[in-house]
């Protein structure tokens, strides 16, 4: 019978900086981990335990799966610290993943904040790898200060990688030597030149991003169940056992983690 | 031979001193757990036994044990992967447990493992120790002869007696046991020991019967006081206001002595340890939603960070989120959460609070 628990062992081979308090791990597992864009992997640091994350990477790509993690307590500490070759686990993939059979022929909104730009990634890719199927992809990407900008070396190819892409980012407050936009991140929304019936928006970030996110988006025109939303719960076993990260009656990683916003707009306080 | 006459759900008659034989039949092919009461208040706790005859207290009479069936089928801390290991997610063999046989379990425990099965066993993900721990479960049912101050199953539609859910179920009578099996395992055991089996005596039936009417009887009677959980899910979902779970709130200590009692909760926590040198192992244990820490993420931030949030939360679990997911009440009325409870709450409370505060 298989383990579920059990983490595959799995070598870190490489270390991207992305930002001060972001790195990128490039891990290679003992054997391939198929994954949808979307759908979250529980990474083991030996010892420490797990915490949630989302690949980074192309679903495309088999043998090697990448996450972005963002410095914030213990596991995540730990595997700041860590030197190629170091020894982690993987389990999953967990949760359903992105909606891409619904997003085929639609104008695409995705709208990152920070390190929610890591999963969004794994959708770009996927998206890019064939954007004739989809009418638009246009990604809005938001960040404290320019040195928190993720994946900085791969804005330039997005815009670039077809007529109907493109790819437009602020940063919170004004920095020295920025010369692009300044704002928050919901400042991208105010003139949006997609046509909104046919769009579907779906966005990551921290909660509070997400809150005004979506209250924009509703303010724009977009209906509830046009919104997806990558929402945060604690967890720990991934797959609907262990009883911890409802958002109303939906359990995060067995449904989630991203949520159709129709489905979850009456939960109180759902964005904590 | 009687064993010809059995198919499924035929009853038959054993009477006590062949019950205890094929006890001891059973209890060499897997562990084997009886009620027993504690000599001061009466109240029965599963014990294991290997030495025959039984203890003289054992009684297949009363009602529930103090401690839920789930702590047979998902233990309260448990390894559950030790790494790094040669490659492998398949479970070793040696995490195979022993059979294990479990008499006297009631109607609420029997109902509240289907519950927790529907959880741990069901959809793309199975929990292999769950699942193994439920297989080798052999279950006897039996009848509650009593009810606790604090049973509520009648308020729920089920109890005093189960309708599934068992390998063997009895009814105590004069003389003995009525006896049916409900498995096919089950029908197994009565196939092969077909001579401790003979055919009811006219009016043991009747005398079943009026056991039973007896204990529903009383059920209502003690919960007279109190709504049945009918439409329950939906005004909780709809109507609740947050007094009631400030009122309830305001006497809980936070101690999680409910869940853990409680036949129905299944949250547990993984947590992971060094063994030794370069080895680590993951271990399972029970967890709370009512201790603050339990869903609390990095930063501090805490979707249920208030007391209240965390009470509200368990009624919404039980009587409202798992109805909408898994399609049933998570409660079965075995009324433990209350008699554990040491500020005195008690969950019929709660639903005449809810009933009460939407009539108005
Ligand atoms: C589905 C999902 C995908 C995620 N993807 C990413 C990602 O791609 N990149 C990224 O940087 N972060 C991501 N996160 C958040 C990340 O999981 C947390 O930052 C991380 O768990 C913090 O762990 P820690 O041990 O460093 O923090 P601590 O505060 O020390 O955490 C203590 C414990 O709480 C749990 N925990 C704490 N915070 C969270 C949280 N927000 N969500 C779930 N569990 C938590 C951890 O498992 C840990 O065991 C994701 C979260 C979820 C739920
Ligand atoms: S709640 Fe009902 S089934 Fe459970 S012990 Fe009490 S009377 Fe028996
Ligand atoms: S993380 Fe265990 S139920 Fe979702």
């Amino acid at each position: 019978m298989k383990n579920p628990y059990y983490p595959i062992d799995t070598v870190v081979e490489d270390i991207i900086t992305e930002t001060p308090t972001i790195k990128t791990f490039v891990l290679k597992p003992a054997k391939p981990i198929p994954f949808r864009a979307g759908q979250f992997m529980q990474l083991t640091v030996p010892g420490e335990g797990e915490a949630p994350f989302t690949p980074s990477s192309s679903p495309s790509v088999k043998e090697r799966m990448e996450i972005t993690v963002l410095r914030t307590g213990k596991v995540t500490d730990s595997l700041h610290e860590f030197k190629p070759g170091a020894k982690v686990g993987l389990r999953g993939p967990f949760g359903k993943g992105y909606p891409l059979e619904k997003l085929e022929g639609k104008e695409v909104l995705i709208v990152g904040g920070g390190v929610g730009l890591a999963p969004l990634r794994s959708l770009i890719y996927a998206l890019l790898e064939n954007p004739a199927k989809y009418k638009r992809v246009s990604i809005k990407y938001g960040a404290r200060l320019p040195d928190e900008l993720c994946f900085r070396r791969q804005y330039e190819e997005w815009s670039k990688v077809a007529p109907n892409v493109d790819f437009t980012n602020t940063i919170d407050v004004e920095a020295p030597g920025w010369t692009g936009r300044v704002g928050l991140v919901t400042t991208l929304l105010d003139d949006l030149d997609v046509n909104i019936d046919q769009s579907i928006a779906l966005s990551c970030g921290p909660e509070i991003m997400l809150k005004f996110v979506t209250l924009k988006l509703l303010e724009v025109g977009y209906k509830p169940i046009q919104i997806y939303l990558s929402m945060n719960r604690k967890m720990s076993c991934g797959m609907g056992k262990c009883g911890r990260c409802n958002v109303g009656h939906y359990y995060l990683c067995v449904d989630g983690p991203d949520m159709n916003y129709d489905k979850i707009k009456h939960v109180p306080n759902v964005f904590g | 031979m009687v064993i010809s006459l059995f198919t499924k759900k035929l009853m038959l008659f054993i009477d006590s001193t062949n019950f205890e034989r094929l006890l001891r039949k059973l209890s060499s092919e897997g562990e084997l757990f009886i009620p027993v009461p504690e000599e001061e208040t009466g109240k029965l706790h599963l014990q294991r036994v290997e030495d025959f005859p039984l203890p003289e207290l054992v009684t297949f009479e009363g009602y529930r044990m103090v401690e839920p069936l789930k702590a047979f089928a998902q233990l309260l801390r448990y390894p559950v992967a030790e790494y790094p290991s040669p490659d492998t997610d398949e479970l070793p063999e040696d995490k195979k447990v022993p059979a294990f046989v479990i008499v006297g379990a009631r109607a609420c425990d029997i109902y509240a493992l289907e519950l927790v099965d529907k959880v741990q066993v069901e959809g793309e993900f199975v929990d292999p120790f769950y699942k193994i721990r439920r297989e080798k479960m052999f279950i006897i049912a039996a009848d509650c002869t009593e009810c606790g101050e604090s049973c509520f199953c009648n308020l729920l539609g089920n109890g005093p007696w189960p309708e599934r859910g068992y390998d063997l179920a009895i009814s105590k009578v004069s003389g003995g046991f009525l006896i049916v099996a409900g498995s096919e395992q089950g029908e197994k055991i009565v196939e092969t020991n077909g001579e401790f089996f003979a055919e009811p005596r006219e009016g043991l039936v009747a005398a079943r019967d009026e056991n039973r009417q007896r204990v529903v009887k009383k059920l209502a009677e003690n919960n007279g006081d109190y709504p049945s959980v009918d439409g329950l899910p939906e005004l909780i979902r709809e109507h609740l206001t947050a007094d009631i779970w400030d009122d309830i709130a305001a006497k809980c200590v936070e101690c999680g002595a409910c869940t853990n009692i409680c036949p129905t909760c299944y949250c547990f926590l993984l947590y992971d340890q060094k063994v030794d040198g370069e080895h680590f192992q993951r271990i399972a244990s029970w967890d709370s939603c009512q201790v603050t820490g339990y869903a609390r993420m990095a930063g501090m931030l805490n979707p249920r960070p208030r007391l209240t949030d965390r009470v509200k939360h368990r009624y919404h679990h039980k009587y409202d989120y798992l109805v909408l997911s898994h399609g049933a009440v998570y409660c079965t009325g075995c009324g433990r959460c209350i008699d554990t409870c040491s500020a005195g709450i008690d969950m019929r409370d709660a639903f005449r609070k809810v009933k009460a505060a939407v009539a108005k």
